[in-house]
């Protein structure tokens, strides 16, 4: 406290000071809001303007490739950003030669974009990653493959998706050498950006399943992104992979590639893992033996529908429609108890699939 | 003995001011963190395709579960909203909790609803469900029938009947943004750790809307409800926003939070004992996960928007902010076990104790300031000066929060495009400061003394209906 003052006086002070700031602050909130709406209006008239300068002649342009040179010259140094932001957004909704036309409408500009994968703010990195993944492939294949390195996770998952495509194979083994920094991501997820890639791929996941030196969240990826692509080459691998599997994960999402791509003489080894002590498991056998099995199998199914656990009893009974016991369970459907009540509730998901 | 009266209120006066100005500078620096991250947000939402990033990949099935309660005004309009939902997989379970007015009937009549089977998947104990209700027109909707057990009990019924690794609550009164989904899903596929991620809710009061979506954004004209934008921005764009940049995001609105199933069907669900079960989740999700050692995430999202209905007269909404008072006392006090605790990490020991002393304390200590403040004035002893410039400091303060919140949405999401909108917003954020701010105050002490006294029960809650566009009512689209 300063001296000579009272405590209400040096009060005044600090609270007088404070007055003054909080003003200050509240003027600057203001002003920057007001400054936000003018930037942001101006910005909206400037993106008017241009879409109705260049949405026809890109219109053209796609229907006809070789009008893509008149383009250019309607493209001022000032807005060449604009215009490869304007190209990107057209992309997102055409596929094909269209799509490589958008790309040859945006070549001239992507120099600049390729200046901004070295910004330090990792968002500019993730746009200018990805619009050069979009439109500038083979070009700037190294810029986006640096993507995958870029301490960003934001960055490197774009980058990823970038590479992880059907038309450009040649990228899968890099994209699958840096799949470890993404061991935070959702694994369905990861499972669906590697099955993007294509059946040219499977190889590669199939090798890597087979690997039991492969990390298990991983292998339970590939099996996830092979299930997704339905590749039939990895029903045997994912049988034998079950054989050491002890991460549950990993056992779930073989059962799931083999309830998709298995053969009938892969029952056997699912019907001893339908009376796993992990309900998860068990609800996953009993899902495969549905797809797989036959009439033969309808006892352990029908048994497995009084399973304690809900889960386990209901993949029970999808399996038993899914083997062949509709009937069956029309029957069931007529008695009382929980399982008739399942057998009611899966044949009316049946009829409504 | 009245010098020692005297010298206690004053020392009393200080508390408060010390108090006032330690919550609003915490107010202004999650403004702050706000500020960075909402920035780094809108640039992210620029180099990120959202749509294609959940639409081209595996985009985790969900379940919305809406519980309805006397809701015959908006049910429809709000299920048609779910229905138009932009997501790849979901399903929609509303839960009509022992209605006594037409809901189920307008339910049933508008969508075609039929008894069907559909066992529950967990055992959360709930109040009976009567039937199970499925809509011939629209396959990914149920309806769960049961008697009334609260909201927390129907949500916990939904629960029990939810078949998909995530699931979304929802108010069966709210109106989801098309988009909404996809964007609320987006923690969940970049974050194997996430368990729990909440929305924004936005006053629908005063827009358009048309087949469930509101078309045209618009303040209210009842100036209680446009006061409630304002506090609605400051809640989601400031508060929540800054908590999340912190790591320490502590509530999910009830009207629009996505959830893993199996994290709360282990946490043993909604709390049916607590009338904000929506906060007692969150904190609960906390506890259990740090406690089992569950490696987690809560996120808060400010895009995915979910509109809502807000009360206009005063007596509804006096009820309205007792019950959240309630709530959070309620939540706080059941877990103050994790107040300044190491072990529950940032939430332990910066937001349960802000929460703790100046969220839920703060009514009784601004109140009973209110009170040594008027005390000290008439009794001659008040320093004038010191007196005039904390009310400044007052005004001052509660404008920059306000203007915070509206700068934050101008940087974002610029929902209000109306010139007129923003002025008058402006203006809010001077006004609510004489009478609003005080009558709030008193609303949330009514709240607290009851959490105390152990008042429970909702406070009925009287809803208009949405302001339906003209055309689609004369074109007779109401189903």
């Amino acid at each position: 406290m300063a001296e000579g003052l009272t405590v209400a006086q040096t009060a005044f002070v600090v609270l007088s000071v404070i007055i003054v700031a909080l003003f200050a602050v509240t003027m600057a909130f203001s002003t920057y809001t007001i400054v936000l709406r003018i930037r942001n209006e101006r910005r909206d008239r400037l993106w008017r303007d241009l879409t109705e300068r260049w949405e026809a002649p890109v219109l053209d342009a796609i229907m006809d490739p070789e009008a893509v040179p008149s383009v250019w010259p309607q493209v001022p140094d000032r807005y060449r950003l604009h215009f490869v932001q304007f190209v990107l957004e057209y992309t997102r909704r055409v596929r094909g030669e269209e799509r490589r036309t958008l790309a040859r409408l945006a070549e001239p500009y992507l120099d600049g974009i390729a200046e901004r994968v070295d910004d330090r703010r990792a968002e500019i990195r993730t746009r200018a990653v990805q619009t050069l993944g979009t439109l500038g492939l083979p070009k700037y294949a190294d810029q986006v493959i640096a993507g995958l390195d870029d301490p960003s996770p934001l960055v490197s998952m774009v980058a990823a998706r970038s590479l992880a495509r059907r038309d450009h194979p040649e990228f899968a083994p890099v994209v699958m050498k840096h799949l470890a920094r993404f061991d935070g991501w959702n694994p369905r997820f990861l499972a669906s950006m590697l099955a993007a890639m294509g059946p040219e791929a499977s190889q590669t996941f199939r090798q890597s399943l087979a690997d039991p030196a492969t990390p298990a969240w991983l292998r339970a990826v590939e099996a996830e992104a092979l299930r997704m692509q339905l590749d039939p080459a990895s029903g045997d691998i994912a049988v034998e992979a079950l054989g050491n599997a002890t991460n549950r994960e990993l056992v779930a999402s073989l059962l799931r590639l083999i309830a998709a791509v298995g053969r009938p003489e892969h029952v056997s080894l699912i019907r001893g893992i339908c009376t796993d002590e992990d309900p998860v498991i068990r609800a996953h056998a009993l899902h495969a033996l549905g797809e797989l099995g036959t009439d033969a199998d309808l006892p352990l199914l029908l048994d497995a529908m009084s399973d304690p656990s809900p889960w386990v009893a209901l993949h029970a009974a999808r399996g038993v429609r899914e083997a062949g016991g509709s009937k069956v369970l029309v029957e069931l459907a007529r008695s009382d108890g929980v399982p008739a009540r399942l057998a009611g509730q899966v044949l009316h998901e049946g009829a409504h699939s | 003995m009245t010098q020692a009266f005297w010298t206690v209120i004053g020392a009393f006066n200080y508390l408060v001011l010390f108090y006032f100005i330690v919550l609003h500078v915490v107010y202004l620096a999650t403004s702050f963190f706000a500020f960075g991250a909402l920035r780094r947000y809108a640039l992210r939402l620029k180099s990120l395709d959202l749509t294609d990033l959940v639409t081209s990949a595996w985009a985790p099935p969900i379940t919305l579960i809406a519980p309805a309660f006397n809701e015959e005004a908006n049910c429809v309009e709000s299920v048609r909203s779910l229905l138009t939902l932009e997501y790849p997989e979901y399903g929609i379970l509303v839960v009509n909790d022992g209605s006594t007015d037409g809901t189920i009937e307008r339910l049933t009549a508008a969508f075609d609803l039929h008894e069907a089977h559909r066992l529950p998947t967990s055992d959360i104990a709930t109040e009976p469900v009567r039937r199970v209700l499925h809509s011939r027109r629209h396959p990914n909707l149920w309806v769960i029938d049961k008697d009334n057990g609260g909201k927390a009990d129907a949500l916990n019924a939904g629960l029990n009947h939810c078949h998909t690794p995530l699931f979304c609550a929802l108010d069966a009164d709210s109106l989801i943004e098309p988009e909404a989904l996809i964007r609320i899903v987006r923690p969940f596929l970049e974050d194997a750790d996430a368990i729990a991620a909440g929305g924004v809710l936005r006053i629908a009061n005063g827009c358009v809307v048309s087949r469930g979506r509101v078309v045209e954004v618009k303040m209210p004209r009842n100036f209680l409800a446009q006061l409630q934008v304002l506090e609605y921005l400051r809640a989601f764009l400031s508060g929540r926003m800054g908590w999340d940049a912190l790591g320490a995001t502590l509530v999910i609105s009830g009207a629009f939070g996505l959830f893993k199933r199996e994290v709360v069907v282990d946490a043993g669900g909604y709390s049916t004992d607590t009338v904000g079960e929506d906060m007692e989740l969150v904190v609960r999700l906390h506890r259990h996960c740090r406690e089992k050692g569950i490696p987690y995430r809560i996120h808060f999202v400010p895009d995915p928007v979910a509109w809502t209905e807000c009360p206009e007269s005063v007596s509804v909404l006096s009820r309205q902010r007792d019950r959240w008072q309630r709530g959070l006392f309620q939540s706080l006090m059941r877990h103050r076990k994790m107040l300044f605790n190491p072990a529950y990490g940032r939430v332990g020991l910066v937001a349960y104790p802000f929460f703790f002393f100046l969220e839920m304390l703060g009514p009784v200590i601004e109140l009973l300031g209110y009170f040594s403040f008027t005390l000290t004035i008439l009794a001659g002893r008040a320093e004038w000066p010191l007196v005039i410039a904390f009310l400044c400091v007052a005004i001052v303060l509660g404008g920059a929060l306000s203007l915070s919140a509206v700068a934050l949405e101008e940087l974002s999401f610029r929902r209000y495009p109306r010139i007129s909108d923003l002025l008058r917003l402006f203006s809010l954020a001077l006004l609510e400061n004489f009478g609003y701010r005080q009558l709030s105050v008193w609303w949330r002490l009514k709240g607290t003394v009851s959490a105390v006294r152990g008042v429970k029960g909702w406070g009925a809650m009287t809803r208009k209906g949405f302001t339906v566009d003209e055309e689609e009512v004369a074109a007779g689209v109401e189903s």
